[in-house]
């Protein structure tokens, strides 16, 4: 039972968080394969977001477990799951405004050796600096691939909520986590760029970067995930393909509702 | 050059090092310091208590050492570290905004109390003297000779603070420190330790006061409670820093120049406006006050018209043309 599946990116175990008499999320159990994308739908409180705040440290648990590359982390702070390779984003775009495009990009990429007082005075190779070459052409290639590349210079903080979004993209890109969890990536974005984010998707799954996406828009949901988990009331109710969700009463009756007529 | 420019320089330099220690914490973490001044204090005090000797009774204080001056200095700066840690331990762990400055606003009043009030400490109220001329004697300098070399050094010292901060201000530490302004919540997701690395910035940053304090206690040869006051100079720094261009050095150097140097001395000519002179025979506090009067303005039009100062923080340009761009296959 403890013994982790080799294709396994993550495993939560009855994860539970309880704000005051709430039960927020409650007995959470649900794998994610590595390699697929996972979508996590569910109605407004039904315990989403809170449970992607615990997966990813922003939040502790009260109870359960959340396993990453083998071994618990639920209970480490928000940097050392992200320095393991977990890395997440925020229902409103979180770029930092006040720099630069480029900038944004390039220290998505937290670089323990380089990031110390030590080597920013002593650092005198141009590689030690914050734009390196390497980092430099990387973080264009990846601009270039988002449509950014025209925007690169910037103000962060300037962009629209859909450039925004894809800042935020073009940051994981650069960051190559081994797992990524999106929080409503689709909110406040117009359908062109929905098919772009897709794709870009798409492109997560093709550099080895595992995708949990968190979303309300079950048109983006169906297109891109293999796997659907449904929450309601804290806990998950059920989990399969989108299509055989169609067909549950119990997620019909949850969430689903009107939006599939039969 | 006359003895009144060589004061201004010296006190420019002293006041740049400050300012530049306030943009690491400021400019760059983003936190609104108000215990800033303490660690000046804390630099300038323990120099003192490090060089002048024993006390002699009723003056008491600690230490009463006679070390050499940059030994004292040395000290000095790690002492002002250590307060800081503590200090900024407490702050930083869970307080941002306005609830860190309240904390530390509290942080400084403690520090000028005990400084001010406790008299085994630092001899209350009466202060520190009698550090004249460090090291002056080691070159064999008479007065005024000592006066140009304390200016030397100053201008020196600041060189090196700039260098080390330019340094900085490009390197990847740098910009960590810039992601904790911009959004904290962001940077601990990329995998910044938020806490450990505003906790460094703050250290460095009271480093750079420690410093400052430890070349003031040189210039001034003594220190006192009527020689600082918990908020008000902190507010003449931060008005430097805002004016010349917060998290941009060289705008930081010209905040000194124009709001240390520029307004404070320009404020000079103010008794020898026709009526005003007869102001200041009546009570010469009222230009003194007309000054503070003329430095909130400056920052008032300053705070409407153009918050981001003379000399706006730089981003990064990259100016390579898209068509140089080799596209690897994903």
């Amino acid at each position: 039972m403890s013994e982790t599946e080799p294709n396994l990116a993550l495993e939560v175990r009855g994860l539970t968080k309880l704000f005051g008499g709430v039960r927020a999320v409650d007995d959470c159990t649900f794998v994610v394969q590595s390699g697929q994308v996972t979508g996590l739908i569910g109605p407004n409180g039904a315990g989403k977001s809170t449970a992607i705040d615990l997966i990813s440290g922003f939040k502790l648990p009260d109870s359960g477990t959340v396993i990453f590359k083998g071994g618990p982390i639920d209970g480490l702070p928000p940097h050392r799951i992200s320095r393991m390779g977990l890395i997440r984003t925020f229902q409103s775009p979180r770029e930092w405004p006040g720099l630069s495009v480029l900038e944004n990009v390039i220290m998505a990429r937290w670089d323990s050796g380089r990031e110390t007082f030590r080597r920013g005075v002593w650092g005198l190779a141009r590689s030690q600096r914050a734009t390196s070459a390497g980092e430099l052409a990387r973080a264009r290639e990846i601009l270039t691939e988002f449509g950014l590349f025209p925007l690169r210079n910037e103000r962060a903080g300037n962009l629209s909520g859909g450039q925004k979004r894809l800042v935020e993209f073009a940051r994981i890109r650069m960051a190559e986590p081994q797992l990524v969890i999106l929080d409503e990536p689709m909110g406040g974005v117009n359908p062109v760029l929905g098919e772009r984010m897709a794709v870009a998707i798409e492109g997560f799954i093709a550099a080895g970067t595992t995708v949990i996406v968190v979303e309300h828009n079950l048109p983006f949901v169906e297109r891109v995930t293999d796997h659907v988990v449904v929450m309601a009331q804290g806990t998950v109710i059920a989990a399969g393909s989108f299509h055989s969700l169609r067909s549950n009463q119990l997620v019909i009756d949850a969430y689903l509702g009107e939006m599939v007529p039969q | 050059m006359s003895a009144y420019l060589i004061s201004i320089i010296t006190e420019g330099a002293i006041f740049g090092i400050m300012a530049l220690g306030l943009n690491v914490i400021w400019g760059w973490s983003g936190d609104f310091d108000l215990a800033y001044y303490s660690y000046v204090a804390v630099g300038a005090y323990m120099t003192l208590v490090l060089t002048i000797g024993p006390a002699t009774a009723p003056a008491q204080y600690i230490l009463g050492l006679q070390l050499p001056y940059p030994l004292a200095v040395f000290i000095a700066v790690i002492t002002s570290m250590a307060v800081a840690l503590v200090i900024g331990s407490i702050a930083l762990r869970h307080l941002r905004g306005i609830y860190f400055s309240i904390v530390t606003l509290g942080a400084v009043y403690v520090v000028y109390v005990l400084a001010g009030q406790y008299v085994p400490l630092f001899d209350g109220y009466n202060g520190l003297s009698g550090l004249f001329d460090p090291m002056g004697d080691w070159f064999g300098l008479d007065y005024l000779s000592y006066q140009y070399f304390l200016m030397g050094l100053s201008l020196a010292m600041f060189a090196l603070v700039f260098l080390l901060m330019w340094r900085i201000s490009g390197s990847r530490f740098g910009m960590a420190l810039r992601t904790l302004r911009e959004d904290e919540r962001a940077a601990a997701a990329f995998g910044r330790d938020i806490y450990r690395l505003k906790l460094k910035g703050y250290v460095l940053g009271a480093a750079l006061a420690g410093f400052a304090g430890a070349l003031f206690a040189a210039y001034l040869s003594a220190f006192n409670p009527s020689a600082w006051s918990p908020v008000g100079e902190v507010i003449a720094l931060y008005a430097a820093v805002l004016v010349g261009g917060r998290g941009n050095i060289w705008g930081v150097v010209v905040g000194v120049l124009v709001m240390g140097v520029g307004v404070q001395e320009s404020t000079r000519w103010l008794p020898h406006v026709p009526g005003l002179g007869e102001l200041d025979n009546v009570n010469p506090q009222i230009l003194l006050s007309m000054r503070g009067l003329i430095v909130g303005l400056v920052l008032v039009l300053f705070l409407r018209f153009r918050p981001q100062g003379l000399l706006p923080e730089r981003r990064y340009v990259d100016s390579q043309p898209a068509a140089l761009i080799v596209q690897t296959p994903a």
